[in-house]
């Protein structure tokens, strides 16, 4: 087993990088990280444009892709096969959070309720101005201080 | 800052550029106009604005990168400046251009030392004068993007009109350009060697990041520099080739303030006795090394006493 500690970073691409960046900082709150091909060692080096925001310990590098990617209908704001990034709020705060989107009329889908059984609360699913589905949701084991979690089926 | 007052601009034999100048439709106004320029010679522009060739053995005109200078003619007057470039074999040259401005119409030639002329026609201005009318927007070239726009937006106080270099639309303009459907100014575009091993033999056509500044009614575009060039050594504050900003003492005053708060050199406020052009200068340089000039103009206020007073008071 490679015994991996934790993810570093995701990377994923945009089409506009200032407009990514002001989405992520400016509308999520995330913080600016570094870019990439604003300095002449970068144009020497060769390197592709690209950007980060920095939520907590977590970095999203926003890459400029080559070429348009295929869009998502505008109405389609869930992904065709699940795929997301999914950022955690507390449960006090969520509703806020949904009006914020609201009052920047971001349209998102939600809020859905969990089962009660399931870890999660409620989410709201909607997507960043490349195309890139998201999620917020609130916890409802946000107050549970877990102990050391156990992993079954390792070892 | 109201706009350009002046552009010095570099050139090995000054008596040919004079000549090709004049051609062009400038004014020559004297063979030493402005304090600082070495021996060089000087041209107005209807607006008042001022050329100033500058003697250089190695002139720095950096023609194949963004910089440039462009300056506004009447159109009639660009057709005819177009034939005499004809016959002198002087190719022109017009680019799909980034800033929406000059998308439609662009002409670019280059002067006998390798800096490249824009001439802009906008629409409406007199006919058949046969002058150069203004300075339309000068070009420089940065080794930091980010850092140029801190200086000349937060510092100087200047509006962002253009970026390019940040969007897939950048990059699908620049693929058009490496297939050669696209013909694209020196500097917007480049060709990147990877560095990774497994494409190191590929070559990759990108958006080179540059972006537009407002000056009053003109433009300052920054160009990324896509290698390192000797600075002038940190201590030299005036120099050539350099861009003058036509401002206010205030506006000197106010920018004095904030790069001595963030520890850049200047010099200056200097006062210039004999210059009939400019009442006042400070010397800047910007963080790439480029050299500016904030200037106060002879003419700049109403009342003689007074500027006279606000220089005394800042200098």
């Amino acid at each position: 087993m490679a015994d991996l500690e934790a993810i570093s970073h995701s990377a994923i691409c945009v089409h506009d990088l200032r407009e990514a960046e002001d989405f992520y900082c400016n509308v999520l709150g995330a913080r600016q990280g570094t870019r990439v091909n604003f300095k002449t060692d970068d144009a020497i080096r060769g390197r592709s444009v690209h950007g980060s925001v920095i939520l907590e310990d977590y970095l999203l590098a926003l890459m400029v892709t080559r070429d348009f990617m295929p869009m998502p209908p505008a109405e389609q704001l869930r992904g065709a096969h699940g795929f997301r990034h999914a950022f955690r709020v507390r449960r006090a705060r969520f509703d806020e959070i949904t009006n914020e989107l609201l009052r920047r009329g971001i349209a998102f889908e939600g809020p859905v309720e969990h089962p009660e059984k399931s870890p999660f609360g409620a989410s709201i699913y909607f997507k960043d101005p490349s195309g890139n589905f998201l999620e917020i949701l609130w916890r409802r084991d946000e107050d549970v201080n877990y102990e050391k979690p156990y992993v079954t089926g390792v070892g | 800052m109201d706009g350009i007052s002046h552009i010095v601009i570099e050139v090995a034999d000054l008596a040919r550029a004079k000549e090709f100048y004049r051609l062009v439709g400038f004014e020559l106004t004297s063979d030493n106009g402005l304090p600082e320029c070495g021996r060089s010679a000087l041209f107005r522009t209807a607006s008042g604005q001022a050329v100033i060739l500058s003697e250089s053995s190695q002139p720095r005109s950096l023609p194949e990168t963004g910089v440039h200078q462009a300056y506004r003619i009447s159109i009639s007057d660009r057709n005819a400046v177009a034939q005499k470039l004809a016959a002198w074999n002087v190719t022109v040259h017009t680019y799909e251009e980034d800033r929406p401005r000059e998308k439609g119409d662009n002409f670019y030639f280059y002067d006998p030392d390798g800096n490249r002329i824009q001439l802009v026609a906008p629409s409406g201005s007199p006919d058949g004068s046969a002058k150069i009318l203004g300075i339309d927007h000068a070009a420089i070239e940065c080794h930091d993007v980010e850092w140029a726009e801190d200086f000349y937006v937060k510092k100087l106080g200047l509006e962002v009109d253009h970026r390019v270099g940040w969007r897939t639309d950048d990059y699908v303009r620049a693929k058009l350009w490496g297939e050669g459907k696209e013909h694209m100014a020196p500097g917007t575009r480049r060709w990147d060697h990877r560095y990774t091993v497994m494409e190191q033999k590929r070559r990759l056509p990108r958006p080179n990041t540059h972006f537009f500044v407002r000056v009053g009614d003109a433009i300052l575009g920054i160009y990324l520099a896509t290698q390192h060039r000797q600075e002038p050594p940190e201590e030299q504050l005036v120099g050539t080739p350099r861009i003058g900003f036509r401002a206010g003492c205030q506006t000197i005053e106010r920018v004095t303030q904030v790069l001595a708060a963030s520890r850049m050199p200047m010099k200056g406020p200097v006062e210039h006795q004999n210059s009939a052009l400019i009442a006042a200068s400070l010397y800047i340089r910007d963080p790439s090394g480029n050299f500016l000039e904030l200037c106060v103009p002879r003419d700049n206020s109403p009342k003689l006493e007074d500027r006279e007073l606000r220089i005394k008071q800042i200098t």
